[in-house]
């Protein structure tokens, strides 16, 4: 070892008791680890009797007290960079508050021709027209929704069945473009469809407008079928067709699907992820079934607990990682979610993971009808008559009223997680979020009962069990590093 | 059903453990227990009763010490660097605009 070298070490050392702890939580990660984060999310993981040490000034391993002053999780008498470092990265998670909102969904109508198990929605018949979005009411709705702040603008056609009533979302797509060349902003638009009215029309304007698709695949054609039913029974083929000729006319960028777990799919995440790679999209979204609206009924499938779920993730999960594993690329779309929120200070400012919750600041929703609501959740919970979630309505509202209205500021500011009781000593807090609307849904209060939160177990689940595969294999942190960019 | 089947006692030493400490511990085993907490003479007297018919209640003792001596360990960590956290989220929030009254 060279002389400079060797001075170089002997003078990082740190000496036993010299250092002061930086803000830090822990979980008990499994019977190996403890679990360490700092306020942006850096982690490391530490024996029980190691941590216990740094916390006690002890700890005389120079690798891991190398390590914790990296991470930020201790410094030295007189340090002031690792607070500025920490103050940095924290401003940098936080950066998409003040540009507030992004996404901005219509529902251009309410009307569909599928009958799907879990829909959330109440969906009207094909011909009831009187459940279509009007065009004053969807000129009212681009006027405030150009009224935010965020320099980037996702327009979302979502219903019913938004291809029932595309003259409105031409007309839209149109009027946006044309307002924008007075905002500057930067436009995008997706229609979440089901893909089954697609035909060439729709196509050839989507191509010259550079329009997005999000569907729906549940998996293999039995059970999309099942959950997902229509006239003729083929939704399946239908949905498979459309995606086909998306990837075909417009790009396979520019179509993306997900599926919505039921008691069904349970045993058969390889099978549903299959599905997905011989279409090849690329990205999986193993997503819980809804606890909203008329998904609740018996009949929609969603007859399982938090448990059952999470073992159907984290087999899905194992699954996808043993395809990359193999070379064959695929993404679980929630974990990639997390991931940027573990492994970079680049917050992805995703509705259900944030804090300030998402609602109203990430989405907002304009109805059918012109009401406003402060995510798509509030407007299911609309349905089932609760209206809590409903900001105003697009022909007597301006932006001031709906963003500064009590029904958006009130739950904003009671679930947060740096407040929220559990939330605000929980390891985990970093890579979560709050969100208002599941725990008024599920436990009448914007917070919450944490210990009793199936949102909590379900996420600190995920969280779980993305770091200890990512602590036990390089393979699976270096996936993990590459979804997070 | 016998009560004595569904509940237990644990006591801890006021001199070695916070009230909020203890409360805190509490809240975060709610999903599987409900405990009473009674101060009497030098100790917190905890009694714990199962949300389950059929309980370990030697493991809800357990969960609840060691839940207590993590929460207390969280308040320590958080006492300690609380001034940290404080400056770390004012240097964040200085020169960012998002207060009305802040000079640009």
């Amino acid at each position: 070892m060279s002389t400079s070298l060797r001075l170089s070490r002997e003078a990082s050392l740190v000496t036993p008791g010299s250092w002061q702890l930086l803000p830090l939580r822990f979980h008990r990660l499994d019977a190996r680890s403890i679990l360490l984060t700092n306020l942006v999310g850096e982690h490391v993981f530490l024996p029980e009797d190691t941590f216990l040490a740094v916390v006690a000034g002890t700890c005389g391993d120079q690798s891991i007290l190398a390590e914790l002053r990296s991470k930020h999780f201790i410094q030295l008498p007189g340090e002031r960079l690792p607070a500025e470092l920490l103050a940095i990265k924290l401003r940098t998670r936080l950066r998409r508050l003040p540009d507030s909102t992004g996404l901005h969904m219509f529902v251009v109508t309410l009307r569909c021709e599928h009958t799907c198990r879990y829909c959330q929605v109440s969906r009207q018949a094909s011909a009831k027209t009187e459940y279509d979005m009007s065009i004053e009411t969807a000129s009212r709705a681009l006027a405030l929704a150009f009224r935010s702040p965020s320099p980037h603008l996702k327009i979302e056609f979502q219903g019913g069945e938004p291809l029932l009533n595309f003259p409105l979302v031409r007309w839209i797509v149109t009027q946006a473009k044309q307002l924008n060349q007075e905002h500057g902003k930067q436009l995008a638009f997706v229609i979440a469809t089901n893909l089954a009215l697609l035909d060439g029309e729709i196509l050839d304007f989507c191509r010259e407008e550079d329009i997005y698709f999000s569907t729906s695949l549940d998996g293999p054609e039995d059970l999309h079928n099942t959950n997902r039913r229509r006239p003729g029974q083929d939704s399946w083929q239908k949905t498979v067709a459309g995606i086909k000729l998306v990837q075909e006319r417009l790009g396979s960028d520019h179509v993306s699907a997900l599926m919505t777990t039921t008691e069904a799919s349970l045993q058969r995440p390889a099978e549903i992820i299959d599905t997905y790679a011989e279409l090849g999209l690329r990205h999986v979204f193993l997503r819980p079934i809804s606890p909203y609206g008329f998904a609740l009924r018996r009949r929609s499938g969603a007859g399982y607990d938090v448990e059952r779920w999470l073992a159907f993730y984290e087999a899905g999960l194992d699954y996808i990682i043993d395809l990359n594993r193999r070379g064959v690329p695929m993404v679980e779309t929630y974990t990639s979610i997390v991931a940027k929120k573990m492994f970079t200070n680049n917050d992805p400012g995703y509705v259900d993971l944030s804090s300030p919750a998402g609602i109203g600041l990430g989405a907002l929703v304009y109805n059918y009808d012109g009401d406003v609501y402060a995510s798509d959740e509030g407007r299911m919970l609309a349905e089932m008559q609760d209206q809590t979630f409903r900001l105003g309505n697009v022909q007597d509202s301006s932006y001031a009223d709906i963003m500064l209205s009590e029904q958006l500021l009130r739950p904003l500011e009671e679930s947060l997680t740096l407040s929220a009781p559990m939330c605000n000593t929980c390891a985990f807090e970093p890579y979560c979020g709050a969100d208002p609307v599941y725990h008024h849904a599920t436990a009448g209060d914007f917070v919450g009962h944490k210990a009793m939160s199936n949102f909590c177990k379900r996420n600190m689940g995920v969280f779980t069990t993305m770091l200890t595969r990512a602590r036990d294999d390089k393979f699976t942190r270096d996936l993990f590093w590459r979804w997070s960019q | 059903m016998p009560a004595d089947e569904t509940q237990t006692q644990v006591s801890f030493d006021r001199a070695t453990i916070d009230l909020d400490a203890l409360q805190r511990a509490v809240y975060a085993v709610a999903d599987i227990m409900s405990v009473d907490i009674a101060a009497e003479g030098d100790r917190f007297m905890c009694t714990l009763y199962s949300r389950e018919r059929e309980a370990d209640l030697g493991a809800l003792a357990h969960r609840l010490r060691t839940e207590a001596i993590d929460q207390t360990l969280r308040l320590r960590l958080a006492k300690e660097t609380g001034p940290l956290r404080n400056l770390i989220f004012a240097l964040a929030f200085s020169k960012t605009g998002l207060t009305e009254d802040e000079p640009q």
